[in-house]
């Protein structure tokens, strides 16, 4: 039932995308040298940085759930990092990274990949368009039946979220976004602001979260912060 | 299309046996939820037919979720149909459409006389969406009016569904306080709709409706009612954690978003004191009370009645000129 409004939809969806400024405060360019410095060689002798898995342009790895950090808010990639150090946030392969950094090291490395711009996806195979058409729904309509807003009401019809409260979900990686409901659902990711998204996910069916994933990342991520447009001294 | 609804909500196993074959149970899975478990179900979006009345139907959804763009004449801020009415006015609790719809016609208080559902819907545009009310007749609510109507399928009328409206507060153990208020807001609600109350935006769209400022409802909007809010909040607030705040604390959040700037009440006299006795004289309404230092619905602090995008105003058939 996408039909003409469905494309509307995507047409005011990159409309969106297109308008977005950065209103995030920019950062000022010492972090975010400073965080490029610690994504490229992390902080630690021996140790890897954040863009062995993130990559340096941020980009994640989509395909195996890495998510991608470039352009994602400054404050939101903070305070996940704090979280993931403090433990609030539970993930096994993040936590000994994220305590590696003290409280100045996170800011500037969250400056740094919040400054970057969005890398063109890699071309994938477009998930099947019935289960996009149940993504949409969910993702716009929620389900009144299940007594559950939809996803746009705090992450915004385009996916680009709000400030540090919801994140930008357009175009980040499906598996990651999977991954994140499904801990959920599970009750295994209960981060301070996780009661909403408990919440939420409780009353997705594993279906409905392949469904949502698959319509988010299709959506066009934001486009550059316009902090990148300059070139920094490598 | 008639049999369409009732095999939908029967293959999701929602039609309760025996009773009444319009009631259905929800998943309402917050059990300190106020919202009636049982209540009715209205028809999904896929069983809007593909007819010139589904078609009317569609456009009343397009304009309930996105008012400022497919009814732009008529409103004057920021709001959505969709930010009060929630799931676009299918969830029971959040003053649905289908409960709304088979209430009508009915008279009011508010203008003392009988009103049909097309009025009543002016009174939207008028007040909660600080705009100017449609002609009877606009295609604007016949298509508000249609999509309703569906969403009412298969509804008895003149019964007061359960889950109609939002659901009724006891009143609160200690009187509402203003700053207890200011506190609960603080810790439960400025995280989104930010900490001034004027909402928060991303790319370029509203996402965190204004609850209070010149891109809010007016005076004259139900949700300016003490109790209509606390009802509202209480059963649907947080996003997502509806009951997951005290009877107390949606009374005293409630007073604190309701005493603040606001649009003027359309209504207005000319007079504050005058305005008041004649439209807000109850206790529920803060209208025209000093707060802060001021006078709410003091012309000198209060943001105009009835603003509508000089734009979509200039769209608007030109009124006849009289010199």
């Amino acid at each position: 039932m996408v039909g003409a409004f469905g494309v509307h939809r995507l047409a005011l969806s990159l409309m969106g995308a297109l308008i977005a400024g950065n209103t995030q405060a920019l950062a000022d360019d010492a972090d975010v040298l400073a965080g490029r410095r610690i994504a490229q060689q992390g902080v630690l002798a021996g140790h890897v940085g954040c863009a062995a898995c993130h990559l340096e342009n941020g980009a994640g790895q989509p395909d195996v759930g890495i998510p991608r950090l470039a352009g994602l808010h400054l404050d939101y990639l903070d305070q996940q990092l704090s979280y993931f150090a403090s433990g609030q946030r539970q993930n096994a392969v993040m936590r000994p990274y994220a305590r590696m950094l003290d409280a100045r090291q996170r800011q500037q490395v969250a400056a740094y990949y919040a400054s970057l711009a969005v890398p063109r996806p890699v071309e994938a195979d477009a998930p099947p368009l019935p289960l996009l058409e149940q993504g949409q729904r969910i993702v716009e309509y929620g389900s009144a039946d299940a007594d559950m807003p939809s996803c746009s009401q705090c992450h915004g019809v385009s996916g680009l979220g709000v400030g540090d409260f919801s994140p930008a979900l357009a175009g980040q990686s499906a598996a990651y976004i999977a991954q994140q409901l499904t801990d959920w659902h599970d009750g295994s990711r209960r981060d301070p602001k996780g009661i909403f998204m408990q919440a939420e996910a409780l009353r997705l069916s594993h279906n409905d979260i392949a469904a949502v994933a698959a319509y988010l990342a299709a959506l066009p991520a934001p486009v550059s912060p316009v902090s990148v447009q300059k070139d920094l001294p490598r | 299309m008639k049999g369409a609804v009732p095999t939908v909500l029967l293959a999701t196993g929602l039609i309760v046996g025996g009773g009444a074959a319009w009631l259905a149970t929800s998943h309402h899975s917050a059990s300190r939820s106020p919202v009636p478990a049982e209540h009715f179900m209205p028809p999904p979006d896929s069983a809007i037919p593909k007819t010139p009345f589904g078609d009317e139907v569609r456009r009343g959804e397009h304009i309930f979720r996105e008012p400022a763009i497919y009814a732009s004449a008529f409103v004057g801020n920021q709001l959505r149909c969709s930010n009060c009415h929630l799931s676009a006015g299918r969830l029971a609790g959040a003053s649905p459409m289908w409960g709304a719809y088979v209430a009508y016609p009915a008279y009011r208080s508010k203008n003392g006389h009988v009103n049909s559902f097309e009025e009543r819907l002016q009174g939207c545009f008028r007040f909660s969406m600080n705009g100017k009310a449609p002609k009877l007749g606009d295609p604007t609510l016949v298509s508000l009016e249609s999509y309703a109507f569906f969403l009412a399928h298969g509804a008895p009328t003149g019964v007061d569904l359960p889950g109609r409206g939002f659901p009724k507060l006891p009143k609160p153990p200690v009187a509402a306080d203003y700053q207890r208020g200011a506190q609960v807001y603080a810790e439960n609600c400025a995280s989104c709709h930010g900490r001034d109350g004027l909402g928060q935006s991303s790319g370029g769209r509203v996402v965190f409706p204004a609850l209070w400022g010149a891109q809010s409802f007016n005076w004259g909007a139900g949700m300016g009612s003490i109790k209509n809010a606390a009802e509202f909040i209480r059963a649907n607030m947080p996003l997502g954690l509806g009951g997951s705040l005290s009877v107390q604390q949606a009374w005293d959040v409630a007073t604190y978003m309701d005493s603040q700037v606001r649009p003027q009440d359309p209504r207005f006299t000319g007079d504050v004191a005058a305005t008041r006795k004649k439209f807000h004289n109850n206790a529920n309404s803060m209208y025209g009370l000093t707060v802060n230092g001021g006078v709410l619905g003091d012309p000198a602090m209060t943001p105009p009645a009835g603003t509508i995008p000089v734009a979509a105003s200039s769209a608007a058939p030109a009124p006849v000129q009289s010199e």
